[in-house]
């Protein structure tokens, strides 16, 4: 009961939070969970997707390959597929952290999640709309110093976080 | 059709494919541990993002677009770029809502300086998903995570003005 309790904190204080404040403004909290269920069921495939994906990595993938592949000592190489898989991939990142415990506990390096993390705010898909809104030279250049900031971040998190 | 949608059975489709090519060759006893796994994480992700949303649809209801724009209009020069860093990690929906809000800065003479910390930490930075990072990478990764995005944020906003 008590490990429950604790594994699951973060959600029965959301919970609580959400019944008291229904309390005083029912008709708000009440649109907030319908919109909070459309989310989920607009995420609802990628959800899927991702737990199918992480289990066959922790299933499938062996401890030694991951960490050649994206390990702290992969190098530059491991850090560019760390990049361009974030930058790649689709919703947001913290949909995504429990897949990344995964890869972390078969290896995967700190800095290279860090920086995957990083680029995941490269949205290949909205460059063109946020071309029509924002102009191509504010779209380009934003986006190539996110990619470059992600990398140098994913460095400094690596010096700073022992393992 | 949305887009998530549409982005999502791509992904799904890619996984399959992965399980297939892998389990074709049959190794039945794999196949049912991930099988067993993936329901198990499906269940616990569903719980945990779902209260995430309930949050991020809460923080809608109070803060609309207009609200944070007029609020982002009364800050200049570098208190406007870290006031746009805060405001935009705080902010969790899709990123391409940002874009809208960034065109009407812009088009109220704020610095490009302040949208891009804005937009940039808006889909960078998540207060409400903090607790999840927590659990799930642990307190120092996060800590430190996050401190070097906003560090980062602040030297895009720069250089993005210094550029433009």
């Amino acid at each position: 009961m008590k490990t429950i309790l604790k594994d699951w904190a973060i959600e029965i204080v959301i919970l609580l939070t959400a019944i008291v404040l229904a309390i005083f403004n029912p008709s708000k909290v009440g649109s907030a969970l319908l919109s909070a269920t459309k989310t989920y069921l607009n995420l609802f495939i990628v959800i899927v997707a991702i737990a199918l994906l992480s289990s066959f990595i922790v299933v499938t993938i062996p401890k030694q390959t991951i960490g050649k592949i994206i390990g702290k000592q992969s190098g530059i190489k491991g850090v560019l597929i760390g990049a361009v898989f974030g930058t790649l991939m689709i919703g947001p990142a913290y949909m995504f952290f429990p897949f990344f415990k995964e890869l972390r506990d078969k290896g995967a390096g700190a800095n290279i999640i860090a920086t995957t993390i990083g680029t995941w705010a490269i949205k290949i898909a909205w460059i063109p709309f946020s071309i029509t809104v924002l102009g191509w030279k504010f779209t380009l250049l934003f986006n190539g110093l996110i990619f470059v900031f992600a990398i140098l971040s994913g460095m400094l998190v690596g010096a700073f976080y022992k393992e | 059709m949305n887009t998530n949608i549409v982005e999502g059975i791509i992904l799904l489709v890619l996984v399959l494919v992965l399980y297939v090519v892998y389990f074709i060759r049959g190794d039945k006893g794999k196949l049912k541990d991930a099988s067993k796994k993936s329901a198990k994480l499906f269940i616990q992700n569903s719980i945990r993002l779902f209260a995430i949303f309930v949050i991020i649809a809460l923080l809608d209801k109070f803060l609309s677009p207009q609200a944070v724009s007029q609020f982002l209009l009364k800050f200049r020069g570098f208190t406007g770029i870290i006031i746009g860093a805060l405001t935009g990690a705080v902010m969790m929906s899709p990123a391409a809502t940002s874009y809208p809000i960034g065109q009407y800065l812009l088009a109220h003479n704020a610095s490009y300086s302040l949208v891009a910390a804005f937009l940039f930490t808006w889909v960078g930075i998540g207060v409400v998903a903090l607790p999840l990072e927590f659990k799930f990478l642990g307190k120092k990764f996060a800590l430190i995570r996050n401190s070097f995005t906003f560090i980062a944020a602040i030297l895009i906003a720069l250089l993005v003005g210094a550029l433009l």
